[in-house]
């Protein structure tokens, strides 16, 4: 009942069907560069090729984003994890829970899914070292009942990544 | 030498023009920073963008033209700043070796008085504010003053209320969980601090705006607007009823004072005021959620967002909100509110404010 996993399955209300759409038409015009949106009939879950950007540890391997949107969409913000195999990254979880500000509190309905992308890249990018964050083992066993990771207490370290 | 006097000369005819908007950092070789309003925008709520150029003239001025820069704007897009720059540019070329600094600056705001209209889309709803075609009905938007952007009035009002209302959850659960690790607390503190009691952040640029720019616009909605004579075909009486509830009526009372001072000091905003409205028009983009959707989300749990460390273990489960009408409230109004095929490129006529004329 709790969970956000439940209320993401909520259909999507109008607003956010509209915005969706938009934005999908937008990004079939003008997708970020390294994102590759896998097409499906699912307006509500899109799943996001990325590739690491050439020059950075991620350099020419290949993720895949998980981006699921809630009912209210964007007052609220979409729920985005990687799917299995996640990239190993000192902000990213094992479970493909992303500890990043922006899809959390930091969320604001002026973002759009191509500015998301565009800021985990550049997490992806800026990281110097290829290794989970500390509390990894932790964090997963605690998600193991299948835990948004909007659920998540989530504490944002600086940007050093 | 002749010439240099000339250019003293001229340098201080755009003095005169431009008085205090005008910062001579030197007369000769001639270096100004200039900050231009529309001829359109006599208030600020007929102001959507603003800039200040600098030109750098050098010694050989006016037979080499001078260099032209941004130094700041608001309302303009990277297009359309490159777009003002180089029409700016491209005079000072063809007036090479003529005296031209007032004709630049002539320049400039006429090309901004022609920018003067909000441009590109609604950030929140990503539609057009202003359509390119005239098919297409414009919604009522409104500007933040701090920072010029723009929205439909719908959107940022909505997405007013789902930030009050989030708060209200939050204060709700964090009163529940007074048990949690002080650290919780504090940084719950740090992620709102900027959303105190009746301000918020733009959607676009996170500067901070106050409840009285909204309250505004609420009362352009509900009460002012269907006073308007051109309006009244429009709003069953009843439909108001739902825009604003009755805190928020009280509100608006107590700011009417505020608000009258901050519209003269510029502090605001203003939708169009030439709509058109038809009944039984439907707009572009569906937005009336009704009832069903505010009825949906009472049950809806919030997704409370704490704070642990990094990731914490598990959260309690998200206390259940209580009620969370905003959704449904102004959104009939607005629903109705339509402007049919007037010259929406025509930023003279279109950004008149009526009431204006009259002098206030
Ligand atoms: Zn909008
Ligand atoms: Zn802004």
């Amino acid at each position: 009942m709790t969970s956000s996993s439940a209320s993401a399955r909520k259909a999507l209300s109008k607003i956010a069907c509209n915005r969706l759409q938009k934005e999908l038409v937008e990004w079939q015009v003008n997708p970020p560069a390294g994102f590759k949106h896998k097409v499906t009939d699912n307006l509500q879950r899109w799943v996001i090729e990325v590739t690491g950007a050439p020059g950075t540890l991620y350099a020419n391997e290949t993720y895949q984003l998980q981006v699921d949107f809630p009912e209210h969409y964007p007052m609220e913000a979409p729920q985005v994890i990687f799917l299995h195999p996640a990239p190993m990254h000192p902000h990213i979880y094992s479970n493909g829970h992303i500890c990043l500000d922006i899809l959390y509190d930091s969320w604001s309905p002026a973002m759009t899914v191509s500015s998301i992308c565009i800021s985990i890249l550049s997490m992806l990018s800026s990281s110097t070292v290829k290794q989970r964050p500390e509390d990894n083992d932790r964090y997963v066993k605690n998600c193991r009942n299948g835990r948004s990771p909007k659920e998540t207490r989530w504490w944002f370290h600086d940007d050093k990544v | 030498m002749a010439a240099e006097e000339e250019v003293l000369a001229e340098v201080e005819a755009v003095e005169a023009v431009y008085g205090g908007d005008c910062l001579v950092l030197n007369s000769f070789p001639p270096h100004l920073h200039i900050s231009m309003k529309p001829r359109t925008a006599d208030v600020s709520f007929e102001q959507f963008v603003e800039a200040t150029i600098k030109i750098i003239a050098s010694p050989q001025y006016p037979k080499e033209p001078p260099c032209i820069d941004l130094v700041d704007c608001k309302g303009l897009d990277e297009q359309r700043q490159k777009h003002l720059l180089s029409c700016i540019r491209e005079k000072a070329h063809e007036l090479s070796s003529c005296l031209m600094l007032v004709t630049l600056c002539e320049e400039a705001v006429e090309k901004l008085s022609a920018m003067n209209h909000p441009d590109g889309d609604c950030p929140l709803c990503l539609y057009p504010l202003v359509p390119e075609d005239q098919q297409n009905e414009t919604l009522p938007f409104m500007k933040l003053m701090s920072c010029f952007h723009c929205f439909h009035s719908e959107c940022i009002i909505r997405c007013w209320h789902w930030l009050q209302n989030t708060k209200e959850t939050d204060s709700a659960s964090s009163a529940g969980a007074a048990g949690r690790p002080t650290q919780n607390m504090e940084n719950r503190k740090d992620m709102h601090g900027k959303m105190k009691e009746g301000a918020g952040n733009c959607p676009v640029c996170r500067k901070p705006f106050h409840a009285k720019d909204l309250e505004h616009v609420l009362d352009l909605v509900g009460s002012h607007s269907s006073s308007q004579s051109s309006l009244d075909s429009k709003l069953p009486t009843g439909d108001e009823k739902l825009l604003v509830s009755e805190s928020e009526i009280t509100r608006r009372l107590k700011f009417e004072a505020i608000l009258k001072l901050q519209e003269e000091n510029s502090g605001l905003i203003e939708p169009k005021r030439d709509l058109v409205v038809l009944p039984g028009m439907f707009l572009p983009q569906p937005v009336t959620t009704s009832t069903k959707e505010s009825a949906e989300q009472q049950e809806k749990d919030p997704s409370a967002v704490a704070s642990g460390k990094h990731a914490s273990g598990n959260s309690n489960g998200p206390s259940s909100s209580g009620h969370r009408n905003f959704g449904a409230r102004k959104q009939r109004v607005r629903s109705d509110h339509h402007s049919k095929g007037h010259s929406s490129r025509k930023p003279v006529q279109q950004w008149v404010r009526k009431e204006n004329a009259n002098g206030k």
